[in-house]
């Protein structure tokens, strides 16, 4: 089940909603998990049984490497749970694709197996990781209780598409949440703004990146290249950041607090920067369980660059089993590595604006990796946005879609950076009496605004897709 | 005091949000199933039935979610919402809609979705049709975008026909091909495309009529624009019902003249009528059925002319609207609109031909229905030899 639907919306929110404030105390477990199997099971009616066993195995790895930590054989069940969530995410994400790259080597015609990936198996394996890792570390209690633990791994509202919260963020959460009417509200006004950046923003910025994409790579102009590229760039953040955003809000209504997922990345001065504010969740997750524990940064020079590669080259091929995926991955390693090596020190005394436009570039061009598919559409649609194609600078097409989405592009061009944040907030603290009271009745308005303008384009219903159906 | 305050808002701010959903989701709960959308003119989808099968393949949460979507409360007033929150972002084209100037509302045809493979299918069954009938004239009439140049939004791109056109000129010949084109173009400042509809008026039509008649040596100058009469003045047409948003109606003039010819017309072998034109679609929202009865796959209309002479059409529903003024040409006019007809194209019309000795045929559409709908089964050859790579080639035309 996705959150922008009717289905979400008018069915299953409010009936779950009653339900879970209506429990008492340690029911609300109940409800939850309850309403998490039924949420996942809506899409997933056979995976789901996949989940409880990765929810159970790893409860008991948990169990195994907590009774086992002082007699030092608890590096046995570590070992063991990586290799279980491994193997099941390898099995089902990445088994085909492997075949397909055997068969194009060696010419073997091995036949792909009947599958499909199931939604959201990279994000809850990512996190029953989290798990046994930290119990292993010492950094995270071992969960007794089965209930808790099956609620942190199928808990709805950040299955599908993150963020991946880490168990010890939330391990005290799943046991005592004090329901607090602040906390509440602030989870709707969250989760009304991440459903407007999706279905506002993100959707209408995928139809003119559909409509580019559509366009056959010789009839692409320069300017047709890069609005479709940076509409692509503007769905993807919107959408991704969007539902971050309805994951944390919902989050916060039911009492937990989850990581910030999105920081405004496109505001980012360097590549480095981008990646501490894209995805943040996915890239601490890196950062603590592979790219530390190799040594990070600590070794030298060349065991750091071996590092940056296996990290993103793993970063990569986490958003899809595909060659493209890889290729995004290392064109961020070759950038993240020369800014190691000088690029960062250079850009840190050019005018703030190089450093944009620069990691911009870099980033848009990242997306044309990311969002084709075949050596040929890839480079095709390169070479038209550097000129190489044969339909010139602009055309009909172009400029039409450009007008067309003059004030969609403004709009999500000023969304995209912290500025309407930074207004509300001043507002907020400069009023006084009458201000505060007008302030308050505004915010309501457009909460209700934002929530019935996203029925509007959920009802109608034209365009609604869902991303992450790789990852 | 300062925090209570602020727990109160935030509690207003829950309960008014919650309330929204609430009051929403249960409107809908209560609200009734429709079958069908006057509006968007499509078949909602219903509930659907529990099936241990499709539940587990998830195909019963899909149709569920469909389901659900289509019967929402209140789902037309949603959708026109959408075409007002369109608008207001300054948006040209909504929904393959342009809107134009002047109050035109013109259908958008983009160029990659006729590429040069579909042109080429289409354009060797007409060469097969051509080959076997010699007779025949092709009139392929350009749609409103090609021609209303004035009225299209600034850059609003579409697919060139004038390019296409040249193709099939070059394809059948000079003496074959009925050039409307230029014609209409010469016109553009009149009317001759509705504003809300995506078909072309009796105006347009009269125009193409004369460019015809220098084909077929008949009557050029029998009619005089100036007797265009209105029957309806609120036309609503198919782009209107796709953008309900702007309340805007057309009137629909014919030559009074026409109606009064005396015709025999047999729809689908079947039901008969005294005049080209149906009133009863008049008072209905398809009033554009009011040009020969809406669609049918097979109409023969005897006129009460004798100039001995008969033409076929293979046609769209463009040629509604210019038929009527065919008939004081023809003895007797047969239609057939190949989107309703399933038999060998090739065997049937030899049947009429057989009937009323050599007939003129025509082709009569509009360029896009020409290369989304023109199709027939030419004849049924042995599948061996030569035959069998030109029915491969006609059927090659059948997407």
């Amino acid at each position: 089940m996705v959150f922008s639907s009717v289905v979400f919306l008018f069915r299953f929110l409010p009936l779950f909603m009653i339900l879970y404030f209506a429990a008492p105390g340690r029911m609300k477990n109940v409800v939850l998990l309850l309403g998490s199997l039924f949420f996942y099971a809506w899409g997933e009616p056979v995976y789901v049984l996949l989940m409880l066993f990765s929810t159970l195995s790893d409860y008991l790895h948990g169990l195994a490497i907590g009774a086992c930590r002082r007699k030092g054989t608890a590096r046995i069940f570590l070992v063991s749970s990586l290799l279980i969530n491994l193997g099941v995410l390898g099995f089902f994400k990445y088994a085909n694709f492997l075949i397909g790259t055997v068969n194009a080597l060696g010419g073997w015609s091995v036949p792909l197996l009947d599958l499909h990936l199931p939604i959201g198996i990279s994000f809850y394996t990512f996190q029953t990781m989290s798990y046994t890792i930290d119990c292993y570390r010492g950094e995270a209690r071992v969960q007794r209780n089965l209930l808790d633990f099956a609620v942190y791994v199928t808990m709805f509202p950040q299955l599908i598409a993150g963020p991946i919260v880490k168990y010890r963020d939330v391990q005290d959460q799943l046991r005592v949440r004090k329901p607090d009417i602040l906390e509440i509200a602030q989870g709707c006004r969250r989760f009304v703004a991440g459903l407007a950046k999706k279905v506002l923003l993100a959707n209408q910025f995928g139809l003119l990146w559909e409509s580019v994409k559509e366009t056959p790579s010789g009839d692409l102009t320069v300017l047709g290249a890069w609005l479709g590229i940076a509409a692509f760039a503007l769905q993807i953040y919107f959408d991704f950041s969007g539902y971050s955003d309805m994951a944390i809000g919902l989050g916060r209504i039911l009492g937990f607090r989850f990581p910030e997922n999105f920081r405004y990345p496109y505001v980012s001065r360097s590549v480095t920067e981008f990646w501490r504010r894209w995805h943040i969740s996915l890239g601490s997750w890196f950062r603590e369980y592979v790219y530390i524990p190799l040594g990070g940064n600590r070794r030298g020079l060349p065991r750091q660059i071996f590092n940056i590669l296996l990290v993103w080259m793993l970063t990569g091929i986490w958003h899809g089993a595909g060659w493209n995926f890889l290729i995004w991955g290392l064109w961020f390693a070759l950038w993240l590595i020369l800014e190691k090596v000088f690029l960062g020190k250079l850009l840190e005394r050019l005018p703030a604006v190089f450093g944009r436009v620069y990691t911009l570039a870099a980033v848009l061009v990242s997306w044309v990796f990311f969002s084709l598919e075949g050596t040929g559409r890839i480079l095709g649609y390169l070479g038209a946005m550097f000129g190489a194609g044969s339909a010139g600078l602009a055309g009909r097409e172009a400029v039409f879609a450009l007008r067309e989405n003059f004030l969609l592009l403004a709009v999500g061009a000023v969304a995209a950076t912290p500025l309407a944040g930074s207004l509300a907030r001043r507002m907020e603290g400069a009023g006084s009496g009458w201000g505060i009271a007008l302030c308050r009745v505004l915010e309501k308005l457009i909460l209700a605004g934002l929530l019935l303008a996203s029925v509007v384009y959920i009802v109608e219903a034209s365009y609604n897709p869902f991303l992450y159906f790789r990852f | 005091m300062d925090l209570l305050e602020e727990r109160r808002n935030a509690a207003v701010t829950v309960f008014f949000l919650f309330g929204i959903l609430l009051v929403l989701t249960a409107a809908d709960l209560i609200g009734g199933e429709r079958l069908f959308s006057e509006a968007e003119n499509r078949i909602l989808a219903q509930k659907p039935v529990w099936n241990t099968g499709q539940v587990l393949a998830g195909e019963y949460a899909q149709a569920y979610e469909e389901y659900a979507a289509d019967q929402f409360v209140g789902r037309e007033k949603w959708v026109s919402l959408k075409s007002l929150m369109d608008l207001a972002q300054q948006k040209k084209e909504i929904g393959g809609v342009y809107l134009g100037r002047g109050g035109y509302l013109i259908e958008q045809h983009l160029p990659r979705n006729y590429p040069a493979r579909l042109e080429d299918q289409k354009l060797a069954l007409l060469e097969l049709l051509t080959e076997r009938y010699p007779q025949t004239l092709v009139m392929l009439v350009p749609t409103a975008d090609n021609v209303l140049e004035k009225r299209m939004p600034a850059f609003a791109p579409y697919y060139d026909q004038e390019a296409f056109l040249e193709r099939v000129r070059n394809l059948v010949g000079e003496k074959r091909y009925v050039d409307v084109l230029g014609i209409l173009r010469e016109h553009a400042g009149e009317e001759i495309y509705y504003r809300t509809d995506h078909h072309w008026t009796t105006l347009g039509a009269l125009y193409a009529y004369q460019e015809l008649m220098g084909h077929t040596g008949g009557r050029a100058g029998r009619y005089d624009p100036g007797e265009l009469a209105a029957v309806s003045e609120s036309f609503r047409g198919t782009l209107y019902s796709r953008l309900p948003v702007f309340d805007r109606q057309d009137e629909i003039r014919i030559l009074p003249g026409t109606q009064a010819y005396p015709v025999e017309i047999t729809y689908d072998f079947g039901k008969k009528a005294q005049s080209c034109y149906e009133d009863k679609y008049l008072s209905a929202k398809n009033q554009y059925g009011y040009f020969l009865d809406d669609s049918h796959s097979f109409v023969e209309i005897d006129t009460g002319y004798h100039t001995g002479k008969t033409l076929f059409v293979i046609k769209d529903s463009y040629a509604n609207t210019l038929i009527p003024l065919l008939v004081p040409e023809y003895s007797r006019i047969y239609v057939l609109d190949p989107r309703y007809f399933f038999g060998e194209l090739f065997e049937f019309m030899d049947h009429y031909q057989e009937r009323s000795g050599e007939m003129d045929v025509l082709v009569l559409y509009n360029c896009i229905h020409f290369l989304e709908d023109f199709r027939y089964y030419p004849q049924i050859y042995e599948l061996t030899g030569e035959g069998a790579g030109a029915q491969a080639r006609a059927e090659g035309g059948n997407p």
